[in-house]
């Protein structure tokens, strides 16, 4: 069924895989394993960009929009004066939206991380396949 | 060039490097661990005192209501700073020498939260009612105060605690991988569960890599926000020695100033006992001694700037205050921060200075110093000497529930620190091969 090829050598490992590629297979098919960020695979592989982003900018927004409806929600609720400021003071409520809107977008940003590269993989948390320092290409359905 | 084999056998070494860390813990380490850990437990002994005795005991009175608990809070969130600084700002910078210091400092970081999130608690009193600080409709339909300085800091500091977790998490994602491949048994599960099931797919990398990048984009603004919040703490009220405007950049800056000094003094004894030489250069030491004295020099301007502002003010009060700041009954204090915080890391400029490890960790030690002695005199100094000449000269002298709460939060940071040298990768093993190639 999958074909996988394993190197020691980036440059090897680079090589084989623009080679399968020109050899027709589809990239699809085709993923690789490194033990680190290596860019020239990005720029093999090409793929969309990651869709990251929308998470984040979602999260930040619904951070910062939360920020000021909660504040402006509790002081209208009950409107105590405080040191004869507004009741809704827009300036004292900027910065719990500020810290929101990071918390919100920093955590959505991580689950969204965990959602687009599927973790947590819970076979690879039982029963651990490891290649370490080592390059993998594995190509699924034969080499064609 | 080097040659493919080198590359290889250069990888595996710092593999071997980063993960045998945990094995030379020898005798020393467990010596050092308990002492630490008795340090913590004298804290602990001592807060529980506290609370079973009374608030006496940290010897507060009106008006000089904030003393060490505050000092150390603002003390231990300002260590934290550095940590995101070098691994968030200098990620977007695309610095490459923070690789080698980027996972000690984000430890340091979330240690140095953990513990200045303790002091609030500490100082309230009835610690088990924390949660009044969180915004939640009590039995009287009332919620928290969201004008008032000190709920911005109970969000900041909450945030910051958060955010930093999740960054240090995600940074030693790989490396765990890496872990789980050299480690047997119980601790293979542990690394397992903790990696996630990471295996380094295109795909992760991919999404990786902008998760990166998005957290430190958004950890830079934090970093700036939230000791603006903590100095905001001060400058919010009417104490003379606190309403003054540049509070803000002022805190911030001895902030990373303070914290880039307790990275080195942790860094140092680390490098050397582990034989990181290798990793962590004089290069990467100078560049980190660099930001060391830009924030000394920022520091050091705001001293000269605060006296002045009273000068100008015209406000009998003010002047007062600065008057009696540096010849009252504190001069030792502010002398002493005014040594190690403007005048010693002056010297840095010399080069060979700069590059000569011993005198920057005994450098470090005198900022770390000097930074607690400045939030102490920020402090008591301005309330013990405010608008009611009354109440000048209330402040005595320490309490030993106060001392012996301080002398454990040093405990329990460097507990907690020894715990994840032992337990964690100590530098980020991807990074360095990456940058490396």
């Amino acid at each position: 069924m999958s074909q996988h090829f394993v190197f020691d050598e980036k440059n090897v490992f680079l090589n084989k895989l623009r080679e399968l590629l020109k050899s027709g297979v589809p990239q699809k098919n085709i993923s690789v394993i490194t033990p680190y960020h290596v860019h020239e695979v990005d720029e093999i592989l090409v793929s969309a960009p990651s869709k990251l982003r929308i998470f984040t900018f979602a999260g930040a927004l619904l951070g910062g929009i939360a920020g000021f409806a909660f504040p402006i929600y509790t002081t209208l609720s009950w409107k105590i004066n405080v040191g004869g400021k507004p009741v809704v003071s827009i300036p004292a409520f900027v910065i719990i939206a500020f810290e929101l809107t990071i918390l919100f977008g920093a955590l959505a940003t991580f689950f969204g991380f965990l959602l687009f590269s599927k973790l947590p993989v819970l076979k690879q948390i039982i029963d651990p396949v490891d290649y370490d320092k080592q390059f993998v290409i594995l190509v699924k359905n034969g080499e064609k | 060039m080097e040659t493919s084999k080198e590359k290889i056998s250069r990888n595996q070494t710092i593999e071997r490097d980063v993960l045998s860390v945990s094995e030379k813990t020898g005798s020393w380490y467990w010596l050092l661990l308990f002492f630490t850990v008795c340090l913590t437990a004298l804290g602990f002994i001592m807060w529980g005192n506290q609370i079973l005795t009374g608030m006496g005991l940290a010897g507060k009175n009106n008006p000089v209501g904030w003393r060490f608990y505050i000092t150390n809070f603002v003390f231990w969130v300002g260590i934290a700073h550095s940590g995101t600084l070098i691994s968030a700002v200098l990620l977007l910078f695309r610095a490459r020498f923070r690789s080698s210091f980027n996972r000690a400092a984000e430890a340091m970081t979330v240690f140095a939260v953990m513990t200045a999130g303790l002091f609030p608690l500490i100082h309230l009193g009835r610690a088990w009612k924390f949660y009044w600080l969180f915004p939640y409709q009590n039995q009287r339909l009332l919620w928290v105060n969201f004008k008032s300085p000190l709920i911005w800091d109970v969000f900041a500091v909450s945030t910051y605690f958060t955010v930093s977790v999740v960054f240090f998490y995600v940074g030693m994602i790989p490396d765990l991988a890496v872990a789980r491949k050299h480690s047997l048994g119980i601790k293979k599960l542990f690394y397992s569960i903790l990696s996630l099931g990471w295996q380094g797919t295109e795909l992760q990398w991919k999404h990786y890599r902008w998760l990166c990048i998005f957290l430190a984009a958004f950890a830079t603004p934090l970093v700036v926000s939230v000791h603006s919040v903590v100095s905001w703490d001060f400058a919010m009220s009417l104490i003379p020695g606190w309403h003054t405007t540049i509070f803000a950049p002022y805190f911030v800056s001895g902030a990373i100033f303070s914290g880039t000094a307790m990275v080195i003094t942790l860094v140092v004894p680390m490098r050397k006992i582990f034989s990181l030489e290798k990793y962590i250069t004089e290069d990467h030491f100078e560049n980190i001694a660099k930001i060391l004295i830009v924030t000394s020099l920022i520091v050091g301007y705001a001293y000269i700037v605060e006296p002045l502002l009273a000068i100008y003010s015209g406000n009998i009060f003010e002047k007062s205050q600065f008057y009696y700041r540096f010849f009252g009954e504190h001069w030792f204090a502010a002398g002493i921060m005014l040594t190690c915080n403007a005048i010693l890391p002056a010297t840095l400029f010399v080069k060979k200075l700069r590059r000569n490890i011993k005198y920057l960790f005994i450098m470090s030690i005198f900022v770390n110093i000097g930074m607690w002695l400045e939030r102490y005199v920020i402090i008591v100094t301005s309330l013990s000497h405010d608008y009611d000449p009354y109440a000048w000269g209330t402040w005595f002298k320490p309490t030993y529930t106060e001392l012996g709460i301080t002398i454990g939060s040093f405990g329990l940071f460097f507990t907690l620190y020894l715990l994840f040298i032992k337990f964690l990768p100590i530098l980020s093993i991807s990074e360095i091969k990456e940058v490396s190639e």
